[in-house]
């Protein structure tokens, strides 16, 4: 597919809002560009059909994950702030100059943006989700098809994941829910 | 030859750029904080990667109805929702461990800590 006008203006977005993440000094400020690099991601997900990822981006990227840096933030002290942006490290840099071209060197190998015969989009494990997905699940989101009953063990496995945080993060902090 | 590469594959370049931003963070921060968020960067434009390559030229959202097709691809989406919990677990403990490195040091700059560690 060609670029679209909101396509270009969201990647154009999103991409600003990175660089002033990392170039911003104060770190409130660079919380504050980074939620809003989560909205402009979320709404990307939208415009590229993925209205269940662009959801959750939503909530979590840009909603819990604020609450968490700010959190941190209000924790901690800021750094001294006597200028608006920190000054480039030019050796790092060029350090990231360096992989930006070779992993820019494999994308030509990549289908174009919106192939129907890509192996993703054209491939039997998508055809198959898309033409069983309702008889054997009786979901027609496919998507929370393959979460919830194909990848359901994936999906507990996540439970675990967030289980386990919950409790570092708990003993990190030398909190105590139960006194 | 390179303006028809960024027409059809510029959502890809925009991945690049994306962890080459998130990189540079994580590496030239000072502030421990910047650097999760560096992370975050770094980890969204892998999601960008996968999302593009789940995209269909006018594919409708994979809920499966009576005559809507085409569909995008449903099985990348359910990979980065899985991908965006765990990420935000992995900011939780990132976070914790931030707070009590400063409630131990006083300071989250890189440099003094490491001067502080060598004393």
């Amino acid at each position: 597919m060609t670029l679209s006008l909101i396509e270009a203006v969201l990647l154009v977005f999103v991409l600003g809002c990175a660089v002033g993440a990392a170039l911003l000094k104060d770190t409130l400020a660079a919380v504050m560009a980074f939620a809003a690099y989560s909205l402009g991601v979320s709404v990307l997900w939208l415009v590229l059909q993925a209205p269940d990822v662009g959801l959750t981006e939503a909530a979590v990227g840009a909603g819990i994950m604020t609450v968490l840096f700010l959190l941190a933030l209000s924790n901690t002290a800021s750094p001294d702030v006597d200028r608006l942006f920190e000054s480039i490290g030019w050796q790092t840099a060029a350090l990231v100059a360096g992989f930006v071209l070779l992993v820019g060197a494999t994308v030509p190998a990549l289908p174009a943006i919106g192939d129907p015969n890509s192996a993703v989009v054209g491939g039997e494990v998508t055809q198959y989700y898309l033409e069983n997905a309702y008889d054997q699940t009786e979901v027609k989101n496919a998507v929370t098809a393959v979460l919830a009953a194909y990848r359901g063990f994936d999906t507990l496995g996540e439970g675990v994941v967030v289980f386990s945080a919950v409790v570092v993060t708990l003993s990190v902090l030398r909190r105590e829910v139960v006194a | 030859m390179t303006l028809d590469l960024l027409t059809t594959h510029y959502n890809y370049y925009a991945v690049v750029l994306l962890l080459g931003i998130g990189l540079y963070t994580v590496i030239e921060s000072r502030n421990l904080v910047k650097k999760v968020i560096g992370m975050n960067v770094f980890q969204t434009g892998i999601f960008l990667f996968f999302i593009t390559l789940a995209y269909r030229a006018g594919g409708n959202p994979p809920v499966v109805t009576e005559g809507a097709g085409p569909y995008v691809s449903p099985l990348p989406h359910v990979l980065i929702l899985t991908a965006i919990v765990v990420g935000v677990s992995l900011t939780a403990v990132a976070l914790a461990l931030v707070v009590r490195v400063y409630s131990e040091y006083g300071t989250l700059d890189e440099h003094t800590l490491e001067e502080l560690y060598h004393d």
